[in-house]
């Protein structure tokens, strides 16, 4: 089995625990980060590129789509943040509790939430000028 | 009770790809090992069914493999601790795969190899020409390294091995810490040097499955991060 094959049948079927989760959530929430920095470069590219194109890609910035995926952006920096910082806090402490399993799995989901509990403003703020600009509510 | 098996398949010699064969135990009691049940298809049902055993008392390590996709020692989980009469089995990842439940070890060994697991103090003779006192605080320190029994459980369920089987392996770096912090022992500095390496304790990514996974026990992602800081500050404290 290649080590591609390996890593996702592992990433995919074996059963980890809070461990596993963080450490997917931190590669896909790191990706998705990246993900979004390439789109951007690229649109901020056309500035300079294609002049005509910048005021279209802006427009889809402000579709709904984009919106919701700016949610998300929100999300992957925070959880990415919050959890490298956990996992440096750790590293720097290896007589501390969070080394016990049990500590570790606790960690792991307060990490979790201090990420929705500092997200969350973002959704309201980002949400509410979703519907009153793309949709027309409170005024919009 | 009725237990069903899910057991992964293959031989390189009969040229069929990899799968899954069903088997019934139709009698197992809860408290029944895995291994019983696998010695029990084995025994009256598949003789073809190949896997490591030995002690079958988690000593030796042999019969490590993935059980419901998790790490563990077939003869230390019982049908009990899994919760289900729907039982699949599969070989631990990342290791070559030799004939069904099989793999080969000799990868998992040479990591093991490379980080001198023995120990070194050659140019310093003891005072009474006896002994190295060593007080039981000292002892305490690499205590929990000495349980391990390379039984595998911890490399194989590590996300870093599986995307390249170079790094050096939880196991590996276990028995390395055993060594590095017994203060009898001269050839810490070689072991944290081969250590800082690329392939070294700096591809773990702290998501502690080898602990979850290590059938002694063993805190082995607080040992990585002894060895990641020892190679940091220079210390071994």
């Amino acid at each position: 089995m290649s080590a591609f094959k390996t890593t996702l049948t592992g990433y995919a079927r074996y059963r980890g625990r809070e461990g596993q989760i963080s450490f997917l959530l931190h590669r896909i929430t790191g990706l998705g980060v990246l993900l979004f920095l390439t789109i951007h470069i690229l649109d901020t590219a056309t500035v300079y590129f294609f002049p005509s194109l910048y005021a279209h890609a802006i427009d889809i910035y402000r579709t709904t789509l984009f919106g919701v995926g700016e949610m998300g952006l929100i999300f992957c920096v925070i959880f990415h943040g919050v959890n490298g910082l956990r996992i440096a806090f750790a590293d720097w402490f290896p007589n501390m509790k969070l080394w016990r399993i049990t500590t570790e799995r606790k960690s792991v989901l307060f990490t979790l939430a201090i990420s929705v509990v500092l997200w969350l403003p973002t959704v309201g703020v980002m949400g509410f000028n979703i519907l009153k600009h793309n949709y027309g509510l409170f005024g919009g | 009770m009725k237990i069903t098996l899910k057991i992964y398949r293959y031989n390189t010699e009969d040229g069929k790809p990899p799968h899954y064969d069903t088997f019934v135990v139709p009698d197992a009691e809860e408290n029944d090992l895995v291994l019983d049940l696998l010695e029990c298809v084995r025994g009256y049902q598949d003789g073809t069914l190949s896997f490591r055993r030995s002690c079958a008392h988690g000593i030796c390590g042999s019969d490590a493999m993935r059980i419901n996709g998790r790490n563990y020692l077939a003869c230390k989980v019982l049908v009990k601790d899994l919760g289900t009469d729907q039982i699949t089995i599969e070989p631990i990842l990342g290791l070559p795969v030799l004939k069904d439940l099989i793999v080969d070890m000799n990868p998992f060994y040479e990591h093991y190899r490379s980080v001198l697991p023995f120990f070194m103090c050659p140019d310093d003779p003891v005072a009474d020409g006896k002994e190295r006192i060593q007080t039981p605080e000292e002892r305490e320190r690499y205590d929990d390294t000495t349980k391990c029994i390379l039984c595998a459980c911890c490399t194989t369920s590590c996300p870093s091995f599986w995307a390249d089987g170079r790094y050096v392996g939880p196991a590996a770096i276990v028995n390395a810490h055993r060594f590095i912090f017994d203060n009898r022992d001269c050839g810490a500095e070689d072991r944290l040097n081969i250590l800082n390496e690329q392939m070294g304790v700096w591809r773990c990514r702290t998501a502690f499955n080898c602990t979850e996974a290590c059938p002694r026990d063993i805190n082995i992602t607080k040992a990585i991060a002894d060895v990641k800081k020892a190679i940091t500050t220079g210390k071994i404290e």
